[in-house]
This record gives structure tokens, C-alpha cells and sequence, in this order.
């Protein structure tokens, strides 16, 4: 099973269009991969139906570095009792 | 000026002050006068109270048949039934809107007037508008009116060049005829005095009000002259300090105080060609005219004149309160009148398709915390009209989620998140950016997506309507 690092970054690569070889834990989504309005959107949305998981909108896109979303998603998956690879 | 520099320390806190004394919410801005007032008159200071006017019986006066037909082929008969009778339900028990005036030279103009009264409402008096001809007061009196303007021109534009009287004299005289006439009739006289903002007005507008006035001495209260202050042009302007013949404060300080004209005796009619209209309509008001003069949607001859909406959210903001306003009627009226051609552009004020509309994204996102940061007042409330996102390309994900949830009518816990309505801003972002699309997204086009992306809420939806 791929960890939760590797399937952030997997979807990020996806959403923004980018290489996951590029993606870097401490990018910024907006400042440094270019996500706009709506892909941050999409970037959550996505992240819940991978993992299964429901997070506050308004948590979920104060998040900013690619790091801390891995953090965050790990933190909702233990909260939700969703089985992770960390 | 004097330095008049000081230091302004923060009122720190952690609650909002929403300024609900002025703003609250449920009815339009509120307007606080504190006076007095002061205003330099031929070398001296005079003062004007407008606080005053949220007690004084101040009125709205329509003139969408007369003023408001002549800038427009005619209505029908039906047609102006159907709008005076929603004029009625607008105005409410107090009759706001006081009067209306008539034509009365064809066989329509009569009969609409009767199937009008017909309907049997107070307000809004009917009311007659004649040409300054004694003959036609034979007209007026056959249709049992009590009240009828008439055409008493002012400026010279008029006297000389346009209807060639050899002196300013023989007008006067010419004009005291008629009215004599109206008295007669037992018909009260509302001189119109057309393009006053461009008349001579010591030589000539005074001293033909003060001969009304003592004729008026003459008649029983009911029958004495009323003036109404025409602004043809538009040349009208508020500001303090404005001289004559162009100042609405001196102007009405001239009649009211010097003439002795009541104040319920005056009234001003505006144009819009300076965009000062509805301005200069208020400013009225306050100076000391009780009734200000107005047409629905402002339509009217050449510019237009002062909306008559736009008069009744300027009373209840003096007033403080609805005093029994049908403010509803404003959007039924809008409604009906578009029906029947005319045309209310989008973002015109209280009744335009998106006059509460926002398209940009940030702005929907405020209002989808919290809808009075981005809406007048309780639009829904007083005019049945909820505030919308128009979407384009600017409207982000917030304006599309608050579309969706105008659209489904879903409030508070069960609307639905920024995150679930990713595929419908992704479709909308796709038509600009990908589609090369340059027009805003219609509400059908919407409603397609909407069924298509979420059918669940489509089915509800369906279920509850």
C-alpha cells in the first residue's frame, strides 16, 4: 500500500498536471505548484475520495504546504478510523 | 480653515459593531438628520430643520401617466388600470403616493381615468393636466376632478421664444386668467411652473406666486393654488451655497417663506439630465416641499424623472418605518411593466434582473457567510428578491455554491460546501479557459449542470416545487 505521502503527492501530480517527481513537502499548493481557486477545491475533493475520509472545508484549505497536508490527512484518517501507510 | 488635526485612538474589541441603529437589516438605510441647517440668503443666514421632516406629512406624487406616457407609445387602457391598481397596493393605507395625474384630451385618457376610479381606491387621488386654455377646464370638470395641473411656464425660453407672448406682463395676466378660470370651475389650480431652475426668478416666478397667493385669498381653502416646481432641464442643484435660479434651497426658501406658499402647497418635479434627479427630489423634501413628483422607474420625458421607487426607499429611510408601504408591489410592478415592453435595464436600483447580483467571486464569498455584508437590506424580505451570483469566470467556487444553494433553496446546515460543488466550478472555469467562452453563464445552462452533477438535490428539489 502506497503511503500518505505518496498518494498526496500522486494526486496533486494529477489535479495540478504536474510530476510527482517535482512535488516537494515543503511546496506551497498555490505559491509554488500554481493551484488556483478551484483546484484547491479539487485538491480536497479528491483527498477525501481517495482516503474516505470528510474534512472541515474551511481546515482543510487553510492548509498551504504540501507537509502539512500529509499531516492533516494522516490526523483526519486516525480521527475518522481510516487505515493509513504513514 | 484652521488646522483642526487631533489624534484618533483605536476602539479596540472583539465584537462587531454593525451600525444597526442606521443599518438594520430589515428596512432600507436609515437617514439621521441632525440640524439645523444653515443656508446664506441674500446676505443672511437662514436656517432649515430637516430633522423635522420625520414628522412632517411629506408625500410621493406620480406622474407616470402624463410625464412618463410622453416619453413612450401609449399604454392601453388595460394596462394603466392594471398599473394604477398596483400604484394603490404600493402606496398602502397611508396613501404614500398621493396623487396621480391624467390626460384627459382623448376618449382613452377618459376612460381610463373612470375605470380607475372605478377600482375604488383613495389613494392615489386621480388628479387632471391641461394646457394654461380656459376652455379646457370644460374638460375637467366633466370628468368631476378636483385638482388639474396646468402649464404655467416661467423662463423666458418659454415666454418669449416658445409660446410668444409680446411681454412677461401679458403672460402673467394670461395665466391669472386661467387659473380665475379653474376657481370658477370650483377646480383647484396646480400652476405648473415649467423650467423655474432657468427663469428669471425676482422678476418674474415671485411675483407671479405672490398674485396666486392673494387670489388664493380669495377661494376656500380647498380650491387655493398649488405650485409645483418644474426642473425641465434638469438644471436643478442641491448644494448649499448654489445660487439662483439653479438653487432647489433658495428656490423653495423664495416660496415657502417669502410668498407664504404651505409647504403643502409645493412640490418639485425633476428631470434626470444631469443625474441629480432623485438627489434633488430629496433635497426638496427637506427644504420645505411636502410632495416630490415621480414616475415608476423613473421613465419619463427625454432622461427621466425622479424614480418613484427610489422616492419610497428614500421616505422610509427619513421615516424610519414602512408606514404601511407595500414595498412587494415594486417588484410586481417591475415585473408587469417589462412585461408590457419597458425596458428596466439589469442593473437599475431595487428592479433590474440583477440589481442584488453579484459576479464577483470574492464577493459571493461573503455573501455566503453571511449575505448582509454584500446585500442593501433584507432584499428578500421587503421586495421578494434574495440576493444572486451571477457566474462567470470571476465567480469562483464560492459563487458557484452560493448559486447552487439559491437555487435548491438550501439554508443553513444543509447547504451544500465549497468542496462538494468542485465539478460544477470546474465545468464553469473549463468554459472560459478551455471553451474560449466571453459571455456569463445563464441560469438554464446552470440548471442543466445542476440536474446532470447533482441529482439527488435535483430530485428534491423537483419533489418540492
Amino acid at each position: 500500500m502506497a503511503t500518505v505521502e505518496e498518494r498526496v503527492k500522486a494526486i496533486t501530480a494529477q489535479v495540478l498536471k504536474l510530476n510527482v517527481e517535482d512535488i516537494k513537502l515543503e511546496h506551497s499548493f498555490t505559491a509554488d505548484l500554481g493551484a488556483e481557486s478551484v483546484q484547491s477545491i479539487e485538491l480536497v475533493a479528491m483527498f477525501e475520495e481517495e482516503f474516505g475520509i470528510e474534512m472541515d472545508e474551511d481546515a482543510a484549505l487553510s492548509v498551504e504546504i504540501v507537509g502539512d497536508a500529509i499531516k492533516f490527512i494522516t490526523d483526519v484518517c486516525k480521527e475518522q478510523g481510516v487505515e493509513v501507510e504513514e | 480653515m484652521s488646522k483642526v488635526k487631533k489624534k484618533h485612538p483605536l476602539a479596540d474589541s472583539k465584537r462587531p459593531n454593525l451600525v444597526e441603529d442606521i443599518f438594520p437589516y430589515s428596512l432600507p438605510p436609515l437617514i439621521h438628520l441632525e440640524g439645523p441647517v444653515t443656508e446664506i440668503i441674500d446676505g443672511k443666514s437662514v436656517e432649515f430643520d430637516f430633522g423635522a421632516v420625520k414628522d412632517r406629512p411629506i408625500y410621493i406624487t406620480d406622474t407616470t401617466f402624463r410625464d412618463g406616457q410622453q416619453a413612450r407609445p401609449p399604454y392601453t387602457l388595460e394596462q394603466m388600470v392594471k398599473i394604477y391598481d398596483l400604484l394603490a397596493k404600493l402606496s398602502g393605507p397611508n396613501g404614500v403616493i398621493r396623487q396621480t395625474e391624467f390626460f384627459l384630451y382623448t376618449k382613452n385618457d377618459r376612460d381610463t381615468l373612470d375605470r380607475c376610479r372605478e377600482l375604488g381606491h383613495t389613494y392615489p387621488e386621480c388628479t387632471g393636466w391641461i394646457r394654461a386654455v380656459k376652455g379646457d377646464f370644460r374638460l375637467v370638470k366633466e370628468a368631476g376632478l378636483k385638482e388639474t395641473g396646468m402649464l404655467t411656464s416661467c423662463s423666458d425660453y418659454h415666454i418669449f421664444q416658445k409660446l410668444k407672448f409680446r411681454s412677461r406682463k401679458d403672460c402673467l395676466e394670461s395665466y391669472c386668467e386661467v387659473v380665475d378660470a379653474a376657481f370658477e370651475a370650483g377646480v383647484r389650480p396646480r400652476c405648473h411652473l415649467e423650467d423655474v431652475t432657468r427663469s428669471d426668478i425676482e422678476g418674474f416666478v415671485l411675483p407671479f406666486v405672490d398674485r396666486l397667493m392673494e387670489m388664493s385669498e380669495q377661494v376656500p381653502e380647498e380650491l387655493t393654488a398649488k405650485i409645483r416646481l418644474c426642473d425641465t432641464m434638469g438644471f436643478g442643484i442641491s448644494y448649499p451655497g448654489a445660487e439662483l435660479p439653479r438653487s432647489i434651497p433658495k428656490l423653495i426658501y423664495k416660496l415657502n417663506r417669502e410668498c407664504g406658499v404651505p409647504s403643502d402647497r409645493l412640490e418639485w418635479h425633476g428631470h434626470n439630465d444631469f443625474h441629480k434627479v432623485h438627489v434633488n427630489a430629496g433635497t426638496a423634501w427637506l427644504y420645505g416641499c411636502d410632495f416630490i413628483n415621480t414616475t415608476l422607474f423613473g421613465f419619463g420625458e427625454r432622461t427621466g424623472n425622479p424614480p418613484l421607487e427610489g422616492a419610497i426607499f428614500e421616505y422610509i429611510a427619513l421615516k424610519g418605518d414602512l408606514c404601511g408601504i407595500n414595498t412587494m408591489a415594486i417588484t410586481e410592478l417591475a415585473e408587469y411593466m417589462r412585461s408590457i415592453g419597458l425596458p428596466i435595464p439589469d442593473n437599475y436600483p431595487f428592479a433590474g434582473r440583477a440589481f442584488n447580483t453579484t459576479r464577483a467571486g470574492i464577493h459571493a464569498g461573503g455573501l455566503r457567510q453571511d449575505e448582509q455584508i454584500y446585500n442593501i437590506f433584507d432584499t428578500t424580505a421587503l421586495l421578494g428578491r434574495p440576493p444572486r451570483v451571477a457566474i462567470t469566470d470571476k465567480s469562483g467556487a464560492d459563487g458557484v455554491a452560493h448559486w447552487l444553494n439559491e437555487f435548491f433553496g438550501l439554508k443553513g446546515d444543509d447547504r451544500i460546501n465549497k468542496i462538494r460543488v468542485h465539478k460544477l466550478a470546474r465545468w464553469v472555469i473549463d468554459q472560459y479557459d478551455v471553451e474560449g467562452r466571453l459571455t456569463a453563464i445563464s441560469d438554464q445552462e446552470l440548471e442543466v449542470k445542476a440536474k446532470e452533477l447533482y441529482p439527488d438535490y435535483w430530485e428534491k428539489y423537483k419533489s418540492s416545487k
